[in-house]
């Protein structure tokens, strides 16, 4: 909890909490082929891409575990039995077992640069992060939201944060399910074109019903830039627990094979690292304590915000 | 005249026509990824497989489409405004795009390698959602609406016949059969099925055959499972049904998003198994996700010499 301790006071007084930049769209962009969250394929770019955060000054770094969980490599199968048919071996602890490695790998980038900064275990929508038709029933997501919640508990995180939630119930099923390991945790929302949460449920909403549940910060993001100011505006109307922002940049850039979220975005030239950072100035102006940078970002967003903040 | 003719002759004559072998695991084998067909980011690649194929014995190459569909890139978004929200340009029209890219392909392939050997090219088209999940159906509106735009690309992009695979019911089955036949194209149909041969929805190979027969599909097969479960299958299809009837089932196993190969079916133990589909009656033979060009090679070799 000493990591978070830091955390914590960050957010009460100073320049506010630096989260870190994407892993996953980095990770793609630095040409990992995208299987296991190169986990087990490529686990040294992992930890660099960690350790490059933490050397350009981030408060708070993530595990590259989003949308991680066992749903991805049960969804693709007829059901369970079929899984054990024609499945390779292991698929049923997979997500388990990529959670554990994540966490490991982000917490040897700690220990390697001998920084104080907090891990965020990341957790998120069990579908697709898009598609809020898709979210499972209430017993049902809080009953996996919690099998994940302790994986990461199990592991050693300094925090939990909830990311891209894109609907009310599931997001309030997994920060009960958070909240119960008695770790701190961050929920942040997917946004939607006209600003509100991807379901279309008001992000006040969202942000006030969070707060009763204990969690201690709202975020949004997963939203282009000139999105998240409102975002954090809408946020500020539903809680008084610190708020924050972590914007895309560029195109989601989908695979042509069906498949979960794959993390490849392109065209992030429209927003370079300076005018991102100037862009948080009105996040920052309309009361977010935690900035970091979401799908399309890398450590040049991370060193430009510290510079700022 | 279209270079299905010949192949479509000896189909009906009942004589053996060599499908190709696996496109998507070999994407991966050549170290590519297989989230994106690359069938525009890396041409090169897909042409030198499908040559590989026809090089191997192929008589029908498939096009490097599977689920490639309008569907599966909008699935990846909320609806149609958050994908020109967030989206990157193009998406509207990128799997049309990328499907009459993956015909010209195999057309290159072929003019470049196929010699004077008649060589036809189907257009792999499969189940809209996912093969697996009969349960996630669209439609039927948006089935008739869905295949029928996907096989017009095909034809005007010159596909010979379309193949639809790893289909998972019967009825789109018949509603993808319907819109190949209005397009104007011959059909064959590939049925996922369990250990029994039976489908995933229940219904059996005999109620497809008896659902299909009216629409004229030339061959109807088996794909996507494993030899056993495919022997499963043919030994049902075939029981079920008058018409040429084929298989072509994988070997290795599904490791999402990729494939975990095995040596557990060297080609000299899949033509082992594919003599045996010979003798039951499998006139169409070829390998889906994990098989190789050494593969159809072993195929093509051991099985002409019957």
């Amino acid at each position: 909890m000493t990591a978070y301790h830091r955390i914590r006071e960050l957010l009460q007084s100073g320049p506010g909490v630096l989260l870190d930049g994407a892993m996953g769209s980095e990770l793609v962009r630095r040409g990992v082929r995208w299987r296991g969250h190169g986990l087990r394929t490529d686990p040294e770019q992992v930890g660099a891409l960690h350790e490059e955060y933490i050397a350009a000054g981030a408060d708070v770094i993530r595990t590259n575990t989003f949308q991680l969980n066992d749903r991805i490599y049960l969804n693709v199968f007829r059901n369970p039995d079929h899984r054990r048919h024609i499945g390779a071996p292991g698929l049923e602890t997979r997500a388990r077992d990529l959670t554990h490695k994540a966490v490991e790998i982000a917490r040897a980038a700690r220990d390697g640069a001998g920084k104080d900064v907090a891990i965020a275990g990341v957790m998120a929508p069990l579908e697709h992060c898009y598609r809020p038709d898709l979210t499972p029933d209430a017993a049902a997501a809080r009953a996996e939201h919690r099998e994940i919640a302790a994986w990461f508990a199990a592991a050693g995180v300094d925090l939990l944060l909830l990311e891209s939630m894109n609907n009310i119930p599931e997001s309030r099923a997994a920060a009960e399910a958070a909240v119960a390991t008695g770790l701190p945790v961050w929920v942040s929302f997917v946004m939607g074109p006209e600003g509100e949460i991807l379901s279309g449920e008001p992000l006040e909403e969202g942000a006030s019903e969070m707060t009763g549940l204990g969690v201690e910060a709202l975020l949004v993001n997963c939203a282009p830039p000139d999105d998240a100011g409102l975002g954090v505006e809408k946020l500020r109307k539903g809680t008084t627990l610190p708020v924050g922002a972590f914007a895309q940049v560029g195109k989601f850039d989908p695979p042509s094979w069906k498949f979960e979220f794959h993390p490849r975005f392109s065209r992030s030239d429209d927003w370079p690292p300076e005018r991102y950072v100037e862009k948080t100035r009105a996040w920052r102006g309309a009361g977010a304590r935690i900035i970091g940078g979401c799908c399309g970002t890398d450590p040049s967003y991370t060193r430009a915000l510290r510079k700022v903040m | 005249m279209s270079q299905y003719d010949p192949i479509r002759e000896r189909v009906r004559a009942g004589g053996l026509v060599i499908l190709d072998g696996g496109i998507g695991t070999e994407i991966l084998r050549r170290d590519l990824t297989w989230s994106d067909h690359q069938v525009l980011d890396r041409p090169d690649a897909i042409r030198g497989l499908h040559e590989d194929y026809i090089t191997a014995g192929a008589d029908v190459i498939t096009t490097n489409s599977f689920q490639l569909a309008h569907r599966s890139i909008l699935g990846h978004f909320r609806d149609e405004a958050h994908m020109h929200h967030i989206g990157v340009p193009g998406l509207d029209t990128r799997a049309a795009e990328m499907l009459a890219a993956s015909v010209e392909l195999a057309d290159e392939a072929r003019k470049n390698v196929g010699g004077d050997r008649p060589i036809a090219i189907a257009g792999a088209v499969t189940t809209l959602e996912w093969c697996f999940r009969p349960d996630l159906a669209p439609t039927t509106d948006e089935m008739r609406e869905e295949y029928r735009e996907i096989a017009e690309v095909m034809k005007k992009a010159g596909a010979d016949l379309i193949l639809l695979e790893t289909v998972n019911s019967v009825t789109e089955a018949k509603i993808g059969l319907e819109a190949v036949r209005q397009a104007g194209l011959p059909c064959w149909v590939g049925f996922v099925c369990d250990e029994q041969g039976v489908l995933f929805t229940g219904e059996t190979l005999a109620d497809a055959e008896m659902s299909l027969a009216p629409l004229q599909p030339d061959v109807v097969m088996v794909n996507c499972i494993p030899p056993d479960d495919a022997t499963a299958g043919l030994r049902e299809l075939v029981a079920a049904r008058k018409g040429p009837c084929g298989l072509y089932p994988h070997i290795g196993r599904f490791d999402p998003p990729e494939w975990y190969f095995t040596d557990e079916y060297p080609p000299p133990r899949l033509l082992e198994e594919a003599v045996r589909w010979k003798k039951m009656g499998a006139t169409v033979i070829g390998g889906c996700c994990g098989t190789t060009p050494e593969h159809i090679a072993a195929l093509t070799q051991g099985l002409r010499e019957l």
